[in-house]
């Protein structure tokens, strides 16, 4: 078969040659994922079984799981997670909502809907960093915009440090990335909702459906595959991202925004305490693991189809 | 053979190069300053002239992450020759085996004998050996709203109790909207507003961050400052998370009255208040005064590939007129004594409250736990107690466990 499709596959090299080749082409791709990627990884897991701290370079000791039984009995890091589990579990939906409600008006016809859509897409354009520094000035208790809004509309009788309280702080941050975070949702929705041919909403109406139905029948089945794969992408981002903790609370007021990702870096960077950090920073990956194997099943069958 | 002798003469320029650039050295310097009137480059400029042969990198790294980047950069084996450093610093360098002892040097040297006195001995390391050269300080001080004072008929507080009925009559609602928007006291409950709280509890007796933090003074220190917040009411709400910008901006806009800090924001702060702005020692609390001596060095690094030219570089740095320069920058004060005699760049009261306040400054304990007490045991324990998550027993508690590790 081989022979009769290649015209010229005379010398036995060749078919080895043609074996070899896809890997040979690969191999470059594959060695700097090797060295950037899985390199730190086991890196990091074998730093975890360490007691490293940075600054004394001379006593890297083998302690086992140490880390991991001192992480467990740990009260920030089950703090931390708990916060983890809350930032995920409000800010994905949140985000889902507001994208799939964007996502249907920018699907009707109206007027300057082009200008709307590059409108909308602003806050995901912007970088983590700014959009942080901007959101704390509009949380400010003394010239913050929220509390100015609020106080003129009377639903608060005295401005409210947004930040500097505990019961606040991690709503106001989560209210922020829900904002940074809603264009991209809005983006694969109205891609998937403009993959939904128009026939069908018309049958459907001829039927009699109404609106709510046709939204349940025909929109929410064209768009779960775009959904699925933007919820289980963005929970692994929502879960990883610190930035915005970081810049607008550095994880206070005490623990209130401590969240495992921020700690684990604060454990590293801030107290340079690698082995414990990276033994926090593995605990989370496998939890987050979940998340990347439900990711990857669902990718590799998209592939595969 | 025509090769041969191509490889030759390239193998000779190299070589040639190779030994240029061992006679010409590069001293790699790292320092933090946030004024963007910086001086480094016409110092550099002037101590190239007097030394042909050394070239000064200097780069400025920005302060929110400059130990991170040094201690990485040392681990990483890409240190830089010389670096500016602070004291809670030291232990950890030395720890890391990072810093060369400049002792001898500096006993060798002519410009030992215009620096402060007493200077070398605050910066000296636990283990007997001078590894820092002071380039600049600062001791913090209390600035008050002088106006604000004069218009309630009150005095400067001295000691505690009466800061706390200052701080009291200062809090009020000018604006009549049934809120306050003034308050008695800014108070910095972010990274690096250890300092406020030291002024309340380590001036009390037989308290210290390694000793007497779990007695009864050292609670009430504690206590005393959760009580201002959370009793009297009289920081702004915003204070568990407010830092260095928020204390000072607040500070300045009249939104407090009062506020801890050092002669480097002085004329800032003149510029916007003029004559309204004073300053005083920091008030005396439970039978003592405690206040933060604010200390910067430079030091050579162990791993510099010329010490000579990174020690020339140093000492160039804190000798007389070019210290001065280098100050007029961070706003500090120079530590070579014929500079600060001719000092004028900062408004003579400030300077006054810095002189006054020497007798009660400190340093931070020179341990390796100092570090980890500056950046996260206290922020996060002190925003806990103010919250009212933990009490003033537990944070003390949760850093005299830090200190007895």
């Amino acid at each position: 078969m081989t022979d009769t499709t290649v015209p010229d596959a005379g010398p036995i090299g060749r078919p080895l040659g043609r074996r070899v080749l896809p890997y040979a082409m690969l191999s470059p791709a594959v060695l700097v994922t090797l060295a950037i990627v899985f390199f730190p990884m086991v890196q990091t897991a074998w730093m975890s079984l360490h007691d490293y701290v940075l600054f004394r370079p001379n006593h890297f000791e083998f302690v086992g799981l140490d880390n991991f039984r001192k992480a467990l009995a740990d009260e920030v890091f089950w703090i931390s997670l708990q916060h983890t589990a809350i930032w995920i579990g409000i800010t994905i939906p949140a985000q889902v909502l507001l994208g799939l409600a964007t996502a249907l008006l920018l699907n009707q016809d109206f007027p300057w809907r082009p200008l709307a859509r590059a409108l909308i897409i602003i806050p995901w354009a912007l970088p983590s960093v700014v959009i942080a520094l901007m959101w704390v000035w509009i949380y400010d208790s003394n010239y913050g915009l929220m509390n100015d809004f609020l106080l003129r509309l009377g639903l608060i009788e005295q401005a409210v440090p947004w930040l500097a309280r505990p019961d606040t702080a991690l709503g106001a941050i989560i209210l922020t990335l829900t904002w940074q975070g809603f264009p991209f949702f809005a983006v694969m929705i109205l891609a998937g909702l403009q993959s939904i041919p128009r026939s069908y909403y018309e049958a459907a109406a001829i039927d009699g459906a109404s609106a709510f139905r046709q939204f349940w029948h025909i929109t929410l089945p064209g768009i779960s595959g775009v959904l699925v794969t933007a919820i289980l992408l963005r929970m692994i981002w929502v879960a990883n991202s610190f930035d915005v903790i970081f810049v607008m609370t550095g994880g206070g007021p005490g623990y209130s925004t401590y969240t495992l990702p921020l700690y684990a870096f604060v454990k590293s960077r801030t107290n340079l305490d690698f082995g414990y950090g990276s033994a926090l920073a593995v605990l989370f990956t496998l939890l987050l693991m979940v998340v990347v194997l439900v990711y990857l099943r669902r990718t590799g069958k998209a592939v595969s189809r | 053979m025509k090769m041969f002798r191509k490889f030759t003469v390239a193998a000779s320029a190299l070589t040639l190069m190779a030994s240029l650039a061992h006679a010409d050295s590069t001293v790699r310097f790292w320092y933090h300053f946030d004024n963007a009137d910086n001086p480094m480059d016409e110092l550099v400029a002037e101590f190239e002239k007097q030394n042909p042969g050394i070239t000064v990198e200097a780069e400025n790294i920005p302060w929110n992450s400059y130990y991170d980047n040094l201690y990485t950069a040392i681990i990483g084996g890409n240190a830089p020759d010389a670096a500016m450093v602070k004291m809670f610093a030291q232990p950890r360098l030395v720890e890391m085996g990072a810093l060369e002892p400049i002792g001898a040097r500096i006993d060798a040297w002519d410009g030992k004998a215009g620096l402060e006195d007493n200077l070398l001995n605050l910066t000296k390391a636990a283990d007997g050996e001078t590894y820092y050269l002071p380039v600049q300080y600062v001791v913090l001080y209390l600035y008050y709203r002088q106006d604000m004072l004069d218009e309630l008929g009150l005095k400067v507080p001295a000691t505690c109790d009466e800061f706390r009925n200052v701080a009291k009559a200062l809090t009020r609602d000018t604006n009549g909207d049934g809120s306050p928007d003034v308050y008695g006291f800014g108070f910095r409950g972010g990274k690096g507003g250890h300092d406020h709280w030291a002024s309340f509890t380590l001036s009390h007796e037989g308290v210290s961050l390694e000793e007497g933090l779990t007695s009864e003074a050292g609670i009430a220190g504690t206590q005393y400052v959760v009580d201002l917040f959370r009793q009297d009411g009289v920081f702004p709400p915003s204070a568990p998370n407010d830092g260095f910008q928020e204390i000072l901006g607040a500070f300045k806009a009249g939104k407090t009255a009062m506020t801890i800090h050092h002669i480097g924001s002085a004329n800032g702060i003149v510029e916007v208040l003029g004559d309204k702005v004073s300053a005083a020692p920091v008030p005396e609390c439970g039978g003592g005064r405690w206040t933060s001596f604010g200390d910067e060095s430079t030091a050579v690094l162990s791993s510099a590939s010329d010490k000579d030219a990174a020690w020339k570089w140093i000492s160039f740095l804190s000798s007389p007129v070019n210290n001065a320069r280098f100050n007029e920058a961070t706003g500090q004060l120079p530590v070579v004594k014929s500079d600060a005699a001719s000092w004028s760049l900062h408004p003579q009261r400030f300077v006054k409250a810095t002189v006054d306040s020497l007798p009660y400054a400190h340093l931070l304990p020179n341990v390796s736990q100092t570090s980890d007490f500056v950046n996260t045991a206290w922020p996060v324990n002190m925003q806990r107690a103010l919250t009212g998550e933990i009490t003033a027993k537990e944070m003390n508690e949760k850093i005299a466990e830090l200190y007895a590790q």
